[in-house]
């Protein structure tokens, strides 16, 4: 194929590294006044890179460039959301930085430029496209985290970001070059090939599974590579968490299915193994440890640890319908993870951030259609039907029992009844406790409007789940 | 046999050279064997024929990260003796984890797997440009990811400058551009007043 | 091909030897009469009442950034400007893509004020 054919495919990107930069010029030139004007063109920018994936969309998989670049139907429907979650996510960060003060283009420059890293991952075709695409979302999360420098606790949360993450980088590159060792090729197909072929040497890639899967649960944050994910949760300011929480999981999740379903699918009997005692670990260590926690944040990074945790089950079923499964779970999981930090940002205002549980108490009688929405949320979160998270939960665990993985489905079970005790406990808060103080929630009409909007869907989702996981599904390619 | 016997040598300095950086007490004596670590390793690359690679090693890495590195360190008041302390209560698990990558570093390269005739480092002719022939390849093949890693550069500037940079607090200085747009308008104003009377 | 490096082994080991042979020689032929008056610190008569070291300024580091960010940029440029002739007129357009996207960079610092120093 000609190279201005191949480029084609690569129209979005195009876009969306031409546009970042574009809004990076116009953000130095204007100078502080016009910042609001960064974020408008950020959200144009998120929408024509959306719309061009889908207009470049060729319907089967291609894979241009020497290999490097993949673009299959899975691909697409993970590029595209990955955009438009991003389109409310940018929307809900501009309230909280407008109210705390937090005038920085750079937020959406950042933010830019890791939606480019998301989509170099979710297109990957070798493992140094991978790596890439990883270390550009890296880097710009690790600028996003310290982004607000008079905050003592945001440094502090970057730095303990920045040095294990660099530690995780390490371990994938180091697992990337012991599986080049081995099979000679850097090419996600070709790797499959070669370790089909490969009868013996199998230490060599189990080495470096090992340190890859090391890399891959580090962005995930599973357990026990967790560590960080408190720590920057808390820290980081809300707009900031927001974007980290819902996000990226989409492109972690992407990362996870393009080195191990596409690159190691041979190797399947081993990173079953594995990737099931992150998952148990991480259930048991995110329900558990966040019924804990007093401070919002903190108890939604744990809650991120354990749905993570069920994520993985899908994956471990190593079958069509469980990667499937996994996808609606991590689309369903960065929605809800997004209204629920975007009541934390609706109910703060300068000077004093809302993320300690008791300042959800009597949400109902300060405003009660809002306690609703949380309610929303809370029991999506939790799985309680019709909402939409009851649904991931029960496709995957479907998928556990269906690969022949029983028990496993008993354990997730029994600790998400566990972790419902923290979700309920909000609404116990918002609806049978006396607020801290009398005070109406102060938010701009479209902020009321896009946050009512984002809960009401995963009711009406929830109410018809299979619109949802049939572009999974066809996603996969069943 | 002037090539291995390079190789032994420059091997031998850089094990020396790296284990002086971990344990030698003053940070500015560790920063400089980081620095002679990586001229070893540079001719080690270069005995592999790979001399883009080792001259770049020795421009970027030792000429602009060991300088930032060294700036930082005989700028900052380090306290070694502060630093050091609970060092021995991290020990079992450091000494673990040590010996865990080493022990699964020898099993790979001890295996067997690497010492096929095909693993010999190849020889080229005298006019072979190494340069060249990673140009080649890095503009037509993988123009992808040489792409993607301008982007990583250009996001280290934005957040280089968004995390440190601030704009001096005393600066009065004008821009020279407005100074020579002004319009005598801004500058005077006339007014009509009646005269006062003089009493 | 290593052939063409001789000439610089040559010089490390000429310099090296040097270097080594004048420390040497200045070790064992000079006089070493040590006295604890003569190795204080001279501080214009005055005993050292403070550390040399001044508050880190976070400038330096920012000019050190940006340079190792430009100085990767150069190593990129020199294997394209070996190999123009092989790859054409896409392998053009590809570089001049890559600094487009540096110079936006650029744009941005300097409008910041990065590059002013005070």
């Amino acid at each position: 194929m000609a190279l201005s054919a191949e480029l084609y495919y690569l129209i979005p990107e195009i876009i969306l590294l031409s546009g970042a930069c574009l809004v990076l010029v116009l953000d130095a030139v204007l100078g502080k006044e016009q910042w609001s004007f960064t974020y408008t063109l950020t959200q144009l920018l998120l929408l024509a890179t959306a719309g061009a994936i889908l207009f470049v969309d060729p319907g089967q998989a291609v894979t241009v460039l020497g290999g490097n670049f993949i673009l299959d139907p899975l691909g697409v429907l993970l590029k595209v959301s990955i955009c438009l979650v991003a389109l409310p996510v940018f929307f809900y960060g501009h309230d909280y930085n407008l109210e705390h003060g937090l005038h920085k283009g750079e937020y959406y420059i950042l933010g830019l430029f890791a939606i480019l890293g998301m989509l170099v991952m979710a297109s990957a075709g070798t493992l140094l496209t991978v790596y890439l695409g990883l270390e550009l979302l890296s880097l710009s999360l690790y600028a996003m985290v310290a982004m607000n420098r008079d905050s003592r606790m945001a440094s502090e949360a970057a730095m303990k970001y920045f040095v294990l993450g660099a530690l995780a980088s390490g371990m994938l590159l180091y697992g990337i070059s012991m599986l080049y060792g081995a099979t000679g090729t850097l090419q996600l197909a070709g790797l499959a090939n070669a370790i089909a072929g490969q009868t013996d040497n199998t230490l060599i890639l189990t080495f470096g599974l090992i340190f890859v899967i090391v890399g891959i649960a580090f962005k995930l944050g599973a357990v026990p590579f967790h560590m960080w994910v408190p720590d920057v949760y808390e820290g980081a300011p809300t707009s900031v968490t927001l974007f980290i929480s819902s996000v990226p999981k989409i492109a972690a999740f992407a990362m996870a299915m393009r080195v191990l379903v596409d690159g190691m699918q041979p190797l399947a009997g081993d990173w079953q193994g594995m990737l099931i005692i992150l998952s148990v670990l991480s259930m048991i260590a995110g329900n558990v440890i966040a019924i804990a926690q007093t401070n919002i944040k903190r108890m939604f990074a744990y809650s991120t640890i354990s749905h993570v945790g069920f994520l993985l089950l899908g994956i471990i079923a190593a079958r069509p319908a469980g990667y499937a499964a996994a996808m609606f779970y991590v689309l369903v999981y960065s929605l809800m993870s997004m209204g629920g930090f975007a009541m934390v940002i609706l109910l703060g205002r300068k000077g004093k951030e809302a993320d300690l549980l008791e300042d959800f108490k009597g949400l109902s009688e300060r405003s009660p259609w809002f306690a609703f929405v949380m309610l929303i949320l809370m029991f999506s979160m939790a799985g309680v039907p019709p909402f939409l998270g009851f649904w991931a939960k029960w496709f995957v665990i479907m998928e556990v029992i269906r690969a022949g993985f029983p028990m496993l489905a008993g354990i997730a079970v029994f600790f998400s009844v566990i972790g419902a005790y923290y979700y309920i406990r909000i609404i116990k808060l918002m609806y049978f406790d006396k607020p801290l103080e009398m005070k109406a929630i102060k938010s701009s009409r479209q902020m009321r409007t896009v946050l009512s909007l984002n809960a009401l869907s995963l009711l009406i989702l929830g109410l018809w789940p299979p619109l949802l996981m049939a572009l999974c599904l066809k996603a996969i390619g069943l | 046999m002037i090539e291995q016997t390079l190789f032994y040598i420059a091997a031998a300095v850089l094990v020396f050279a790296a284990s002086a950086v971990i344990t030698v007490r003053n940070p500015v004596v560790a920063a400089l064997t980081l620095v002679l670590c990586f001229f070893c390793n540079a001719a080690i690359w270069l005995l592999l024929e790979a001399e883009f690679l080792a001259i770049v090693l020795v421009l970027v890495y030792v000429g602009a990260v060991m300088v930032l590195f060294l700036f930082v360190v005989m700028m900052l008041d380090i306290n070694i003796a502060e630093l050091r302390k609970g060092f021995s209560g991290f020990l079992p698990i450091g000494v673990t984890v040590a010996l865990i990558m080493v022990i699964s570093m020898v099993l790979v390269l001890a295996s067997g797997y690497f010492a096929g005739p095909e693993y010999v480092p190849l020889k080229h002719a005298a006019e072979y440009s190494n340069t060249r022939e990673l140009g080649l390849l890095l503009y037509s093949e993988y123009l992808y990811p040489f792409e993607i890693a301008g982007a990583i550069l250009l996001v280290a500037i934005v957040a280089a400058i968004a995390l440190t940079h601030r704009r001096a607090k005393n600066n009065k200085s004008p821009a020279p551009g407005t100074q020579v747009a002004v319009k005598r308008e801004d500058r005077i104003r006339l007014v009509k007043m009646k005269t006062e009377q003089q009493s | 091909m290593l052939e063409n490096y001789l000439p610089i082994l040559l010089f490390l080991i000429v310099g090296f030897g040097l270097g080594i042979v004048l420390f040497v020689l200045g070790y064992f032929i000079g006089p070493n009469r040590p006295n604890p008056i003569k190795g204080s610190p001279y501080e214009c008569g005055f005993e050292a009442f403070e550390d040399a070291r001044m508050k880190f300024d976070v400038r330096y580091y920012l000019v050190a950034i940006l340079f190792i960010l430009f100085d990767l940029e150069i190593a990129f440029l020199f294997p394209w400007a070996v190999a123009l002739d092989g790859i054409g007129l896409a392998g053009f357009w590809a570089m001049m893509f890559f600094l487009a996207v540096l110079v936006a960079g650029f744009i941005y610092e300097w409008r910041k004020g990065a590059l002013d120093w005070e």
